[in-house]
């Protein structure tokens, strides 16, 4: 890897990312307090959320003008994605955006793409590679009739009658086992192109679900920082101890280099698809373990009642792994970002 | 956000290409013999030959020294200097010094140094650390006592790195001993020549040498003192509030976060990496096929591109811890081929796993340790309360 690139490092966002960040934020903050979370388990949806976040453009902002988006990039992605986060809100938007933009790129069915925009159809995609009758979790597929698998034949839209049944989960998500011999089938693609769309589809998904992570592990943490000013010990704020302060400033430390690995990654997946494709994965994995590092720390600083249901860190604890393992084991991306190193060393 | 390839108009090509040529000629394997030899991070050949192009203070006009480069000459020059590892340890704390020079030092000083400093015939060290004090500069018990225009100095400096190699120490001393902490320091630069003066040798296992410096009745004229007397503590933080104040250019030439060691430890992966795909194990399977092997270096890469985007003062944490942690793994990885040194039969490229173990140690230390960050961060990014200790604003001996 050429380690002293001339490159530009210039992280700042423009006005209209800015806008998409503080738009959506007032959104997910005032739409969505954490009573709305909890009320919505544990199936870990709220239609009338939904529908005011596909009101708020979010389900049609990234896909190409000429299927009705706004031709919106990763970056404004994962920037609505981190809000999304923060709030863990109970909407199936990551899956959903993902799904959406590959059936767009696949040439789905114009009428599939175009209610998946208007948010009517909920879509998602089988993360792992079919084969044979195998089932497995998909993320949202106890919502979405209509999802995009890929297996040796090609990339597959299965489309069921009625979504697959939930399972209850750690996470409070829509999971549901996806049985690929159920219901209708449709190739989209097939060879190395179907692979392609396939491997680029599972990389936005870990990107935007690291972005995701990224603002569980904001939240988590405010709500440490806060409870380490507040509750006092000794006569002074817990938080001027260096065994409580200490933990929270690794946190952050952690947090703040995802968030940018995570920018970087949105970055060059819009500007240059081809020249780091390992740098969503990387992503995801930083930010799996930066979001578990700062669930448990903030937990942990909360004491006792950090592990209690009404403390709303259990709602970010319980996500921060409830989200990320949907991917499946971080282990596999390290491997690929490894063996990219290995191409280029 | 912008993270593309500067594109580069035929004046800068030219520059690059020039300062490739001339980092071929003078960037030698014995410089580097050098470096292995002494752990001066200093080679005065290469140093003035830098200074002969006005490229020790680039961004100073030729007028003063300097070479008048733009931001992305700049740049290029750095990245250049990088990828040769040049040794450059006393270059960055004569830059770090002389931005505290620029805004307290006697302006007839300043003026007599500048040229001799862009030339490289002066060089400066960090004259901060007691021996019993660590990071905790503002400790600082090396006493100065006026005498009439002089000063007169007793104690000593630990980690004064390049003191042999430099011209004057960046020092700070106590002046008042009964008044607060912070208020009773003065900042002098103290000629290394002066006498009383004795700098002994200290050897690190990451193959540096630095420095105890011991004052003994040291006069200093007080034309050396930088800033006013016991308003040290401003004056040393003179530069650090003047960067803060204009911020780093927002045009995405430099680094993001200050890392340290990140350089070693990327050749040391990067090096494991190329080990890997040429190496078989005893029982004739390669090393770059094994599931394992892949999934821990894989963490390795991840935790590298996490330091080179961490901002800031997180970014120096962040550097030197995953560093120290994840060198340690690499060399499990790789077993004891990865310990081999430099010259040893079957060392690896060199050696350069071995050294990269040895020196990651020390990054969690210089500059302020990573608890002194992690203070920092805690206070200023957190901003949570700061603990009073007995010798938070006492003079507590």
């Amino acid at each position: 890897m050429e380690r002293f690139e001339l490159r530009r490092q210039d992280f700042s966002l423009d006005e209209d990312q800015q806008a998409v960040r503080e738009g959506f934020g007032d959104f997910f903050t005032k739409q969505v307090p954490s009573s709305l979370v909890r009320d919505a388990e544990p199936l870990g949806f709220d239609a009338d959320l939904w529908q005011r976040v596909v009101a708020m453009g979010a389900t049609s902002m990234a896909l190409p003008e000429a299927v009705g988006g706004d031709d919106a990039t990763l970056v404004d992605l994962v920037l609505v994605a981190e809000e999304l986060g923060k709030v863990v809100a109970p909407v199936p938007l990551v899956s959903h955006v993902v799904a959406s933009r590959l059936l767009a790129s696949a040439g789905g069915a114009d009428e599939l793409v175009a209610a998946a925009a208007g948010g009517e159809r909920i879509v998602t995609l089988a993360l792992q590679p079919v084969v044979g009758g195998n089932r497995q979790l998909v993320p949202d597929a106890a919502l979405a009739r209509d999802v995009v698998a890929w297996s040796a034949e090609g990339l597959t839209l299965h489309t069921v009658a009625e979504p697959a049944a939930h399972v209850p989960n750690q996470g409070s998500t829509p999971l549901a086992w996806f049985d690929p011999a159920a219901g209708e089938r449709t190739v989209l693609a097939t060879g190395p192109e179907a692979e392609a769309l396939f491997r680029t589809a599972v990389g936005e998904w870990k990107l935007l679900t690291a972005a995701a992570l990224v603002g569980i592990g904001q939240s988590a943490l405010d709500l440490g920082v806060e409870f380490a000013k507040t509750r006092r010990t000794l006569g002074v704020a817990i938080g001027a101890l260096q065994g409580v302060a200490f933990p929270l400033a690794d946190v952050v430390t952690e947090l703040s280099g995802a968030r940018n690995l995570v920018l970087k990654a949105a970055w060059y997946a819009t500007h240059e698809p081809r020249t780091r494709p390992d740098l969503p994965l990387a992503a995801f994995v930083h930010a799996a373990r930066a979001a578990t590092e700062a669930a448990w720390v903030s937990a942990h600083t909360q004491g006792g009642l950090g592990f209690t249901i009404e403390a709303d860190i259990s709602l970010f604890f319980l996500r921060a792994k409830g989200w990320s393992v949907l991917g499946g084991d971080p282990g596999a991306d390290r491997r690929a970002v490894a063996t990219a190193l290995l191409a280029s060393v | 956000m912008d993270l593309s390839t500067v594109e580069l108009t035929p004046e800068q090509q030219a520059f690059q290409q020039e300062v490739r040529a001339f980092l071929d000629e003078i960037v030698t394997e014995e410089v580097h013999e050098h470096e292995r030899r002494t752990g001066d991070g200093f080679n005065e050949g290469v140093h003035l030959a830098l200074g002969s192009r006005g490229w020790l203070f680039p961004a100073w006009p030729v007028s003063d020294g300097g070479a008048g480069l733009d931001r992305v000459c700049q740049r290029i020059l750095a990245l250049e200097l990088s990828r040769r590892e040049v040794p450059m340890v006393t270059h960055s704390t004569t830059g770090l010094v002389w931005s505290a020079v620029e805004l307290s030092a006697d302006p007839e000083l300043a003026a007599r140094l500048k040229p001799e400093v862009a030339a490289g015939r002066v060089r400066f060290c960090l004259g901060y650390s007691d021996p019993e004090g660590g990071s905790d500069i503002a400790g600082a018990t090396l006493r100065a006592v006026r005498d009439g225009d002089e000063w007169v100095l007793n104690g000593s400096k630990l980690w004064t790195t390049g003191a042999h190699n430099c011209q004057y120490t960046f020092l700070i001393t106590r002046t008042d001993p009964e008044a607060p902490k912070h208020k009773g320091l003065t900042m002098f630069l103290v000629p290394l020549d002066s006498p009383g003066v004795e700098i002994q040798a200290i050897r690190t296992y990451g193959g540096e040498r630095t420095n105890a410096v011991y004052y003994t009745d040291v006069h200093v004229s007080d034309t050396y003192r930088m800033g006013d007397v016991n308003a040290g503590w401003a004056t040393l933080q003179g530069p650090l509030s003047a960067e803060h104040g204009a911020g780093r250019p927002d045009d995405g030439l430099s680094d993001i976060g200050m890392t340290m060691g990140t350089r070693e430890f990327e050749a040391a992966i990067d090096a494991a990496a190329r080990w890997a795909k040429r190496t078989t194990r005893p029982d004739g399977t390669l090393v770059a096929d094994d599931p394992a092997f892949l999934d821990r270096l894989g963490h390795l890469v991840v935790e590298t591109e996490a330091i080179r985007v961490t901002p800031g003062p997180m970014g120096r944490n962040k550097s030197s811890l995953s560093y120290i942690a994840g060198i340690a793994e690499l060399i499990d990885m790789v077993g004891p081929e990865a310990l081999l040194a430099h010259g040893s039969e079957g060392a690896i490229e060199d050696g350069v796993i071995d050294y990269a173990h040895r020196f990651a140690q020390g990054t969690a230390t210089y500059g302020g340790t990573t608890e002194v960050f992690k203070g920092m961060i805690a206070q200023h990014v957190l901003g949570l309360p700061r603990l009073n200790l007995p010798g938070s604003k006492a003079w507590v001996r």
